[in-house]
């Protein structure tokens, strides 16, 4: 993740603050100007990254303030609030209930990981003893229906899909309606690629999740994108109640600073990222653990308001 | 009193700190457009160092000057320094008896495949023969995903609109196998069938993956396709770059030849999801020097365009 790797690099610039004999306007706007360039070259959105630094500049107020270990303080703990806002979006993903059906529904841009993710989610909730399923309403894709039920099979997991039924509203409802009578407790259902250019893709999804009223909706977001992700996430928010994100393909070079975006335009959290191709490539993700972690590395511990 | 109209009249040099709010502002734009943090950096920097010292013209502005260099060093970047010219070369090879060979590669999920699909679609148009080669013997679907596409380009150009020829066929062996070793024996079955194009089709990978990045030198080195073709999505950021220089070293060093093939051309897909945030094009024609052979603007056959370089440049510097 993004801010993990940047670890290091905001520890440095911040000790910058502490190695400096003054702290005046130049060293924080070089301190800042350090991490900017850092976030960006993660592909933080431009818009986010020009916030944060106008938000820590607006604390400090250099007249004002005395003591330099005041200052330094300050400008810590305006960063951190910063950064954490980048992945925290202040709100608790929805949490399936034991013993009835939770029906949760994937969408995305096209090649995001979606069908690869489905299976992986699956999987997570096969292994905790939970009766889970899959359901393909991709009727798009050549091969979509193949990839999944050759995915499903091979971790044993019950499917549902058609290769004749051209219309994913009606596999959907089909499938979910079947899962539930027979006591399904996850139900996930994959959906096509999408992307907000192209409307009646986006109509599709809206008549898919008015169908089968999913419980929660995840986002699944490529770790490798740059600036669109802002513009394409706040569209599929609008479109749909989006209420979860996970961010795929963490296992390359990819910070994944562009997919953060998706967590401020779609005001939700991360809730598991993809670090590879197999199904074992998958772990939760947890905002609040991840942020003290981040928070406890180095010298730059306890610097966020108690 | 004098100097108070000397910047009407006189004639004034531009320096490197009078074009830095300039610079800074484009460089900025460039980012926001989707151009890598580091191309946006080095572009400005040229800019800057081809400026240095000139001599401002009367009615110029060190805005709008710096403006347009940028507009004409981006308009190069793109401009094709070479053009790939796949139909006239899938001749030549016709000639000389062997099918024309392309290799597609590229980072998981970016569009390799269904661009695949496209430009054979575009080359049964225009009356050439092609065997599509499933060497994606990983991803769940993969071959399915192909023979589908065989399918429909097939329905869509009857044999018998073609004297009776099959247009398009599908060389697999399912999964597991190596896939090195499926396009040697297709390119073969396409030489004994006088099939004029193979399309090899290759599982997405990791720039950082070096046993799949092996497995790809090997695709290429054994077989030595007449064009490869790095797929690239526009949708990517600053990855645009690792991924391309990663991918090309790769081929080059586990190659271990003399004269080691490199990435010839480059797709550029998802053109339609990114708006007006087109500066993936800049990143990747920067780093490899390569054209942008095909554009891909959807998800059906006709969505594959080539690229208008003053219309990106365009979006760009809007
Ligand atoms: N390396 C890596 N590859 C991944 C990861 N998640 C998915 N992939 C790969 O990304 C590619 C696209 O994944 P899919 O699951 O088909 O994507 P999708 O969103 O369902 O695609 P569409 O249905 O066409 O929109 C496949 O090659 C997957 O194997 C990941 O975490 N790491
Ligand atoms: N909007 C849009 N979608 C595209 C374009 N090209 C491909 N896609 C979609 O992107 C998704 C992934 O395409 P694939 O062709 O399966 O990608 P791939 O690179 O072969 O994927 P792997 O083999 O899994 O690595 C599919 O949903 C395609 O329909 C394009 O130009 N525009
Ligand atoms: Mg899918
Ligand atoms: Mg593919």
């Amino acid at each position: 993740m993004v801010l993990a790797d940047l670890g290091r690099k905001i520890t440095s610039a911040l000790r910058s603050l502490s190695n400096a004999t003054v702290i005046n306007e130049d060293v924080l706007n070089a301190m800042l100007k350090e991490i900017c360039t850092a976030l960006l070259e993660a592909d933080v959105n431009i818009r986010l990254v020009k916030d944060l630094r106008e938000n820590v500049r607006a604390v400090i107020d250099f007249d004002e303030m005395a003591g330099g270990l005041n200052k330094r303080r300050m400008i810590q703990s305006a960063v951190f609030k910063e950064l954490v806002k980048l992945v925290d979006p202040g709100v608790k993903a929805h949490q399936p209930v034991k013993g009835k059906p939770n029906i949760i529904m994937f969408v995305g841009l096209q090649g995001s990981g979606k069908t690869t993710t489905c299976t992986k989610l699956a999987y997570h909730y096969l292994k905790k003893n939970w009766k889970a399923c899959l359901v393909c309403a991709d009727t798009f894709r050549a091969g979509a229906y193949d990839q999944l039920k050759q995915n499903a099979t091979k971790a044993r997991i019950p499917f549902y899909g058609s290769y004749t039924e051209v219309d994913p509203v009606v596999i959907a409802q089909d499938g979910v309606e079947m899962f539930k009578k027979e006591g399904f407790e996850i139900i996930i259902v994959d959906t096509s690629g999408r992307h907000k250019q192209e409307e009646s893709l986006f109509e599709e999804m809206l008549q898919v999740s008015n169908a089968i009223r999913p419980d929660n909706i995840i986002f699944v977001m490529d770790a490798t994108i740059g600036q669109a992700c802002e513009a394409q996430a706040r569209a599929f928010k609008e479109k749909v109640d989006v209420g979860s994100v996970i961010v795929t393909k963490l296992d390359g070079h990819a910070k994944g600073g562009g997919a953060l975006s998706a967590v401020a335009a779609t005001q939700s959290p991360i809730i598991f990222i993809g670090t590879g191709e197999h199904i074992d490539d998958f772990e939760p993700f947890k905002t609040k653990p991840f942020v003290s972690k981040l928070l406890g590395m180095g010298d730059i511990e306890g610097l966020i308001d108690k | 009193v004098f100097s108070l109209f000397r910047g009407l009249v006189g004639s004034k040099n531009l320096t490197h700190e009078g074009m830095q709010p300039v610079l800074d502002k484009l460089k900025d734009h460039l980012i926001a457009k989707n151009v890598a943090t580091d191309i946006a950096h080095k572009l400005c920097d040229s800019v800057a160092a081809k400026l240095e010292g000139k001599v401002l013209g009367t009615f110029d502005s060190v805005a709008t000057t710096v403006r347009t260099t940028l507009t004409e060093a981006l308009v190069q970047i793109l401009s094709p320094k070479r053009r790939v010219d796949i139909l006239r070369d899938a001749m030549e090879a016709k000639k000389q008896g062997r099918p024309y060979v392309m290799t597609f590669c590229g980072v998981n999920g970016v569009g390799k495949s269904t661009n695949l699909a496209k430009i054979c679609f575009w080359l049964i148009e225009n009356n050439l023969r092609v065997l599509i080669a499933a060497c994606d013997t990983f991803r769940a679907g993969a071959v399915e995903q192909l023979r589908t596409h065989t399918r429909h380009l097939n329905a869509l150009h009857p044999s018998d609109k073609h004297g009776g020829q099959q247009m398009v066929q599908l060389y697999e062996k399912g999964y597991g196998k190596d896939a090195a070793g499926i396009a040697m024996e297709a390119i073969n079955f396409a030489r004994d069938l006088k099939i004029d194009v193979v399309l090899v089709d290759t599982a997405g990978r990791m720039q950082d993956n070096e046993p799949l990045m092996r497995a790809l030198a090997k695709l290429i080195k054994v077989n030595q396709p007449d064009l490869v073709l790095f797929v690239g999505e526009a949708l990517v950021g600053n990855e645009a770059v690792d991924q391309l220089v990663k991918f090309n070293q790769a081929i080059a060093d586990y190659s271990s030849s003399f004269n080691p093939q490199l990435i010839d051309g480059i797709v550029l897909t998802k053109f339609d999801t990114i708006d007006d945030k087109v500066g993936a094009a800049i990143s990747m024609t920067y780093i490899t020097g390569q054209p942008i052979v095909f554009v891909g603007t959807g998800q059906t056959y006709t969505d594959l365009k080539s690229l208008n370089a003053k219309a990106v440049v365009h979006a760009l510097m809007k």
